[in-house]
């Protein structure tokens, strides 16, 4: 147990099919709406670009002429199976980022879908830096220290 | 409030009292003695996490200088309520992706 929310979902393709819909159609699945585009309520198309280093990224019109706002770069990239990203929310400083990983898997009728989010611990106002500490590791430790702190929370609760 | 209490606790020793505060109330000198840290450097961690409302501070009954730390559940029931929404994001989202095969599937067919 770490610092991830993990959801999924079972729907009625098989994992090829699922994959190039999630990756190749996400502009035309993924919601609308400031909370779930940097582009808000401004028509905007919000694409993967497939492959390692590939962006998952929005482009729009902005009142100072045409902009794109990257929200994640792609970061292990396995089709049918599995893809992996790093995602930045418009308001993160420099070194916050998270991670999101989704896999495909076949089940009967279908492919489950599983999207995990980790590493929000690493969002916080004091930059590891500042510890002088390697950051992956501050976060490794930062992440299971939350973990297990919330697990047992819930456990009391 | 999550901000605070993340920066709170971005720290080593901060950590280490919320740890030790986990298992039972301790006053300031046992958790200095503790994490072998002076009185002074401890009274310190303990105003900023009592300022970003992990801890609280309470006397006893029997001798009024004493002072005991313990844990404030509420910072940690914001930071329950942040994960949910970042869950209840990726259900929205999960619901629309589940819609869109459905509809592809139906053209399909």
């Amino acid at each position: 147990m770490t610092d991830r929310v993990r959801v999924s979902v079972t729907v009625p393709a098989d994992p090829a099919t699922a994959f190039a819909l999630f990756t190749e159609e996400t502009d035309l699945w993924w919601r609308r709406g400031p909370r779930f585009r940097a582009s808000g309520r401004t028509p905007g198309v919000l694409s993967f670009s497939p492959g390692v280093g590939g962006a998952l990224s929005e482009t729009f019109e902005a009142a100072d002429g045409p902009r794109t706002v990257v929200t994640g770069t792609i970061t292990h990239w396995e089709p049918p199976d599995h893809f992996r990203f790093e995602w930045r929310a418009i308001n993160f400083a420099p070194g916050e980022s998270t991670t999101v990983d989704v896999r495909f898997e076949a089940t009967q009728g279908g492919t489950r879908v599983t999207v995990e989010h980790s590493g929000w611990s690493s969002l916080r106002a004091d930059h590891p830096v500042r510890h002088g500490k390697d950051t992956g590791a501050f976060l490794r430790t930062m992440g299971l220290w939350w973990g297990e702190l919330l697990t047992s929370l819930r456990e009391r609760a | 409030m999550v901000q605070a209490t993340l920066t709170a606790l971005a720290d080593d020793t901060r950590r280490s009292v919320v740890d030790l505060l986990r298992h039972e109330p301790r006053r300031a000198s046992d958790l200095a003695a503790e994490l072998s840290i002076t009185p002074q450097a401890m009274s310190r961690h303990l105003r900023v996490l009592r300022k970003s409302g992990v801890i609280r501070e309470e006397g006893i009954e029997e001798d009024a200088r004493v002072r005991m730390y313990q844990l404030c559940p509420e910072p940690f029931r914001e930071l329950r309520g942040w994960l949910d929404e970042v869950e209840s994001y990726w259900v929205t989202e999960l619901d629309a992706f589940r819609e869109h095969v459905e509809k592809r599937r139906g053209k399909r067919g």
